[in-house]
């Protein structure tokens, strides 16, 4: 068959090139908003990666970020009792600011009690339990605060070596460094109550059984899984980012259609005549509506190619510029905008094809 | 396969309404055989391309009747219509009217395109058109790369790509030169008499010109003269025996011949005939229409 609708296209390669770039950037503006709430909903992963399956704090304890727990030590030891807690660990975390000498940054600095019995693995030994005088932290932070392996942070009185410098997490909020929980007791300042006890659940029980029971002894405890534990931070961005987010991805489909709309109507107008050479040659409806479509889906496919690698370079020159851009291009986020892209160019057809449609044939024996 | 290939009965054609209105076409008649070039002339406004157009299923007449290979077209619904323009009617235009972003195979492939015809067999069909026609150069060339004559082989290879029995031409030679001219109008006299140069076979076409250009009267078997959308006058045509041109009765060298009139296109010719003319006698006189 003879490929009308790339002809078409590429007669005119200036204003091919422009209408790709506009598809191209709707596309970019798509997908890069959606990959960056993807990055941002990753926030609170960390309490998925750590052992514990439930997070024991003190009722009334909303999210880690926005309330502080106090848990009595004594409370957490009678958790231990309940049936199919394996252990409980004692968990100090806080919002500490600290610095490089004559800088200041803020971290969530957690700390574990790993002599409560918590299996530790070597995973588990590398990224949260550091030796005593060191600290952990991600490679974000180490970017704000220019600290780097080796580099001292000081907490106070107590100054910790940087041990490790861990590649970029999924934190955006507030970055999690860790630290020996002697040193937080130390930087704390605090004996016989933690943050948080963090609960193994035994493999045969049940964690949602285990997590009543909990709460069944103890009124002044609040149990959260850890999927509930990380959800509670989330539930920040999810009602701050999403409303912004659809009504970027509108703009963006909005732009994109209209730019698809406009090239293939402006390149049906120009050539009404060709148009209607074909419909008087015998060229059927459903034979000029595929060329329309094809161009405009051609157009669609070359701008979203264009507007996807655009994204990625956008990402990764905008994580380079700003440490919290994280972002996450998810395969079914990609495949969702090029089903949108599609749609656009449908829609972007529809004009056009309407056109083409009222085109008079006889308008070919006109001079 | 039906002789008459062309049937227009009483067309009539208005534009307009009550005082606005105007008659492009009055009350047309007539008809056209396989193997005849009829050329339908006139001054401007005199209603040559609007007829043209309802011929090819185009435009619907306000009264009357079109019959194109058999079909009644005037009565078609515009979707029936499409397949008749398609297959039974080709198209050869003033300005080409080719698809510039194409090449010239494309041009000739695309209307087998739309009849279903599409890969290789397209290609051949295509590029055996216009090898024909003298484009076996000029087959991955760009439509708006040709020269004039050119575009009008291109056009007439397009034209015939479905194998149509009826071949309508506006004006084929008006953008041309006159070498050029001449050209395309062998080629629109080798179509109606042969079925194009393609064909084996005999006289199974015919060809509809309309045209303000007195040199294709060269080539056609039968003028219509159009004015005023009424037909005012019939130019009969007889066939030059010698050079097989169209004469016109009026105005050819007649010569009587054991009591038969001949008419020649030129004293040249009629000499020729003189010096032997039991070379020319077996066609004499067949050629009137």
């Amino acid at each position: 068959m003879v490929p009308v609708a790339r002809r078409n296209l590429f007669a005119e390669k200036g204003r091919f090139a422009i209408s790709v770039a506009g598809v191209a950037f709707a596309v970019l503006l798509i997908l890069t908003v959606l990959a960056l709430y993807r990055g941002w909903s990753r926030t609170g992963q960390i309490f998925q990666q750590l052992p514990g399956q439930l997070w024991v704090v003190q009722q009334g304890t909303s999210d880690p970020f926005h309330s502080v727990s106090l848990v009595e030590r004594t409370d957490l030891e009678r958790v231990a009792s309940v049936p199919g807690v394996q252990t409980v660990v004692p968990v100090l975390s806080r919002q500490m600011n600290f610095g490089p000498a004559g800088s200041e940054e803020s971290v969530r600095l957690m700390a574990l009690d790993a002599s409560a019995g918590l299996p530790v693995t070597p995973e588990v030994r590398e990224r949260f339990l550091p030796e005593a005088g060191t600290i952990s932290i991600e490679s974000i932070l180490s970017r704000q605060s220019g600290l780097d392996e080796g580099d001292r942070a000081e907490f106070g009185n107590l100054s910790l070596t940087v041990a490790d410098v861990r590649p970029a997490g999924s934190e955006v909020l507030s970055q999690f460094a860790f630290v020996s929980f002697a040193d937080a007791k130390r930087i704390f300042g605090v004996a016989g109550i933690v943050t948080y006890g963090m609960v193994v659940v035994d493999e045969d029980a049940g964690v949602p059984a285990v997590a009543a029971a909990i709460a069944d002894q103890n009124p002044r405890l609040k149990v959260y899984t850890d999927e509930e534990f990380a959800t509670s931070i989330r539930k920040e961005i999810d009602e701050s980012f999403i409303p912004v987010i659809a009504i970027l991805v509108a703009i963006g489909f909005v732009v994109g259609a209209a730019v698809v709309g406009l090239t293939i109507y402006t390149a049906t107008i120009e050539r009404t005549r060709e148009f209607g050479v074909m419909k008087a040659v015998g060229g059927s409806a459903g034979f000029l509506y595929r060329i329309v479509l094809s161009q405009s889906a051609m157009l669609t496919a070359v701008g979203f190619l264009a507007g996807y690698l655009g994204s990625l370079a956008v990402a990764d020159l905008a994580a380079r510029a700003v440490p919290e851009f994280a972002t996450d291009f998810q395969v079914r986020d990609i495949a969702a905008v090029g089903a949108a892209a599609l749609l656009m160019a449908v829609i972007a057809s529809l004009v056009p094809a309407r056109r083409v449609n009222s085109i008079d044939p006889a308008i070919v024996f006109r001079a | 396969m039906s002789n008459e290939l062309l049937r227009v009965s009483g067309v009539t054609h208005v534009f307009g309404r009550g005082d606005t209105a105007v008659r492009a076409v009055d009350d047309v008649t007539f008809s056209v055989p396989a193997g005849q070039l009829l050329l339908i002339m006139g001054p401007s406004g005199s209603g040559k391309t609007t007829l043209l157009t309802i011929i090819g299923g185009l435009l619907r007449p306000t009264s009357g009747s079109v019959t194109v290979d058999g079909v009644e077209i005037t009565g078609l619904s515009d979707s029936k219509l499409v397949p008749v323009r398609r297959k039974s009617v080709g198209f050869v235009f003033q300005s080409f009217n080719l698809w510039e972003s194409l090449t010239a195979r494309e041009n000739v492939e695309l209307p087998l395109n739309m009849a279903g015809v599409g890969g290789r067999a397209a290609r051949e069909r295509a590029t055996h058109l216009l090898e024909e026609r003298g484009l076996g150069h000029r087959l991955g060339f760009r439509s708006r790369d040709l020269s004039g004559g050119e575009k009008q082989r291109v056009s007439i290879a397009r034209a015939l790509a479905n194998e149509p029995r009826l071949l309508l031409a506006d004006e084929p030679t008006a953008n041309l030169d006159s070498e050029h001219g001449r050209e395309i109008m062998g080629l629109l006299r080798e179509i109606a008499r042969s079925g194009g140069p393609s064909e084996a076979a005999g006289a199974d076409r015919a060809v509809v010109v309309v045209s303000h250009d007195q040199r294709i009267r060269e080539v056609a078997d039968r003028v219509l003269w159009l004015e005023d959308g009424r037909i005012r006058d019939i130019g009969h045509m007889v066939r030059d025996p010698v050079c097989g041109m169209g004469v016109e009765v009026d105005r050819a060298v007649a010569v009587v011949h054991d009591g038969r009139t001949l008419h020649f296109c030129s004293p040249g010719c009629s000499r020729e005939f003189a010096a032997s003319p039991q070379r020319f006698l077996a066609g004499a006189g067949e050629g009137r229409v």
